[in-house]
């Protein structure tokens, strides 16, 4: 099916009236609830570029190849539950660097759709 | 509103036995989910507080929840830190009976000032000024923990258990993490961490725990108020310090450690002229390391208020997409102190 324009596009326009037009004009709680508005949809734009990168896929392939590297048996379908249970149970070193950059990658990957500008602090 | 107002106004009159009381201002004031807290000017004729007072009522909102400190045990709280010597407000009455506003509820003397965060992380301080505020802080907490327990009137808080303040902690984070059911490996991993490196403990004391750059007035470079004292309980006296000192409350100016406004040595100066007693700088990071992990669950169980339907908002949700944040500077701050050892 063809929808122009794109959801992403809609959104960005979206936000950019609302921080542009709307927002100056209002003040106190509006115009706190207006910001907050506009970084959840700043957000869901992030969220769907993401998506088109490949990069949610991207994180979990590198969890998973952590995994089967220190041979965690995969039981839950998701990569990260399967982690976080092997750190709770003790079966990771939690000193190990590539377990140190997995959850960095993990992090970074979830920064990078909630607050990017926190990456660059 | 004007109902309300003067269910106060003749409240306050009686404790004081004032012969007459006429509302001059009330108004709601901004902060705090859980309560409401209304500040109250009365002109009072004759009795113990004669002439214009500036009082605070603070009651439970209709939408109470039960995680922190009821009223009571709260005015109580205020009591002991005010006796001990703390700069808070000071509470005057309590009233239990809930016919008389529709709420339990307390009053106490209104500090002048403002607690913004953000105001005060930009306020032009020169670097005096910062030393002294934030060697204030460290006083400020110095007195609060000379409380220390049994105590008769508290009996409301529990002692933590097995003895250890920390690994008390570290086993609530563990079942809080297992009830939200989410899978959060970072938490997991630095909970592990603050497990295996837990320092001996400190006495038992009286902690605030949300002290905090927000959570307290300042008339310019004057400390006028502790404020929020709903989760006050025993613990470590490095809990109070390393909550303060906490990147979460810096407001964005990180290189200002103590809650945007100064440095950590100066606090724990303020904190030894007023006690006598030297804390280990490296439990007061330990607890740093903790208090991200605190913020990271207190923002989990927010989000989950929302996800369940039990209290829809959007700060809340929002609130759920800043654990990433505590994550990474959870991984940051484990690795400079390993790097530091």
């Amino acid at each position: 099916m063809i929808n122009q324009p794109e959801t992403r596009d809609l959104l960005a326009e979206a936000r950019q009236v609302l921080l542009e037009s709307v927002a100056p004009e209002l003040a106190g709680e509006h115009k706190y609830q207006a910001l907050m508005i506009a970084n959840a949809m700043g957000m869901a734009i992030r969220e769907l570029e993401q998506r088109e990168q490949g990069q949610p896929e991207q994180t979990d392939r590198a969890v998973r190849a952590y995994l089967s590297e220190q041979s965690v048996d995969e039981t839950a379908a998701e990569a990260e539950a399967n982690l976080a249970r092997a750190i709770r149970e003790r079966r990771l070193d939690g000193t190990d660097p590539a377990l140190r950059s997995v959850l960095r990658t993990l992090t970074e990957s979830r920064l990078l759709i909630n607050n990017p500008g926190y990456l660059k602090r | 509103m004007a109902a309300l107002a003067d269910t106060f106004s003749t409240f306050v009159a009686r404790q004081t036995g004032a012969r007459a009381a006429r509302v001059i201002e009330f108004d709601k004031l901004s902060g705090g989910a859980i309560q409401d807290n209304f500040g109250l000017t009365l002109e009072l004729e004759g009795g113990s507080r004669p002439g214009r007072q500036e009082f605070v009522v603070r009651q439970d909102a209709p939408s109470g929840v039960a995680e922190s400190l009821s009223r009571p045990e709260e005015f109580r709280v205020l009591q002991a830190a005010f006796r001990a010597g703390v700069t808070a407000p000071e509470p005057l009455w309590l009233c239990e009976d809930p016919e008389v506003s529709g709420q339990v509820f307390y009053v106490m003397t209104r500090a002048a000032g403002s607690a913004s965060p953000r105001k005060l992380v930009k306020a032009d301080f020169s670097e005096e000024q910062r030393r002294n505020i934030v060697r204030r802080l460290g006083a400020e907490l110095a007195r609060l923990h000379t409380v220390r327990p049994p105590q008769a009137s508290l009996e409301f808080l529990v002692m933590p258990d097995p003895n250890n303040p920390a690994l008390s902690r570290v086993a609530l984070y563990r079942r809080y993490l297992k009830e939200i059911g989410e899978p959060h490996p970072v938490l997991e991993w630095a909970l592990n961490w603050l497990e295996d490196h837990a320092p001996e403990p400190g006495p038992t004391v009286l902690c605030h725990c949300d002290f905090r750059t927000g959570n307290y007035m300042m008339d310019g470079d004057e400390l006028t108020a502790v404020l929020d004292w709903e989760f006050t309980a025993w613990s470590d006296p490095c809990e109070d310090l390393g909550w303060l000192c906490s990147r979460s409350w810096r407001f964005g100016v990180d290189d200002r450690e103590v809650g945007g406004i100064g440095d950590r040595q100066d606090l724990l100066d303020g904190y030894r002229e007023a006690s006598g007693v030297d804390l280990d700088p490296a439990t007061v990071s330990y607890w740093e390391v903790m208090a991200l992990v605190r913020w990271a669950m207190i923002a989990l169980q927010q989000a989950r208020r929302h996800m369940s339907g039990e209290q829809r908002s959007l700060e809340l949700a929002l609130t759920g997409r800043m654990v990433a944040q505590m994550e990474l500077d959870l991984l940051n701050q484990v690795q400079e102190l390993e790097d530091g050892q």
